[in-house]
């Protein structure tokens, strides 16, 4: 699994990426996780507010700091 | 542009039909205006009706997604609708142009767009 936290690097952004790093470690998931600060490259996959989360390729959340169990709903499969 | 949602700022984001007709070209062109006199943020309705999940989820996550479509068609609001996000539409017909009528001069452009932004009560960013 390749996760990505597109976000410029402020306290929400980081935030969020404490949170995957969690919920990634409770559910014991094989998973690349990455962060994108370039806000170039994150406008160009239609993201317009940070952070956000993209998982595999579709993001997932735009805007909003995710809670931990959020973040797993996510990692599971779900919307 | 990406915004830091670290403030307290509302996003408000402005899609436009940009139909083949000339109701199409006039939204298009007020979006355009609204966006550069720092109303909201403009984003692809084409991106959004492709579904691509970063302009869906963006959508998803705005304070306000102004829908302009150029006649009752409505085509930018049945995407949103489709995709189940919340939206507010403006009808450019509902401010006396006539599809495949009006000509779309640049001073029509520019009172629609001030007709539109009052309706709207957004304070510039």
């Amino acid at each position: 699994m390749n996760i990505q936290i597109l976000g410029t690097g402020c306290q929400k952004c980081k935030a969020l990426e404490r949170r995957v790093r969690e919920a990634v470690a409770e559910l014991g998931i094989a998973a690349e996780i990455d962060k994108v600060s370039d806000i170039e490259a994150i406008a160009a996959m239609g993201v317009m507010m940070t952070p956000a989360l993209m998982i595999d390729g579709t993001v997932k959340s735009v805007g909003r700091v995710l809670t931990k169990d959020q973040v797993a709903q996510y990692l599971k499969g779900g919307k | 542009m990406s915004d830091c949602k670290c403030g307290n700022q509302k996003t408000v984001i402005i899609t436009a039909c940009s139909g083949a007709a000339n109701t199409g070209l006039l939204a298009d062109r007020v979006a355009r205006t609204l966006r550069a006199d720092g109303l909201g943020a403009m984003t692809c309705l084409a991106a959004l009706g492709a579904g691509l999940s970063g302009y869906v989820e963006s959508a998803r996550g705005a304070d306000r997604n102004i829908v302009l479509d150029g006649c009752p068609v409505g085509c930018g609001a049945k995407i949103y609708a489709k995709l189940g996000l919340p939206y507010e539409e403006r009808l450019m017909t509902d401010f006396g142009v006539e599809k495949g009528k009006t000509d779309i001069t640049e001073a029509l452009v520019a009172d629609i767009t001030s007709r539109v932004a009052a309706t709207l009560a957004i304070d510039k960013a």
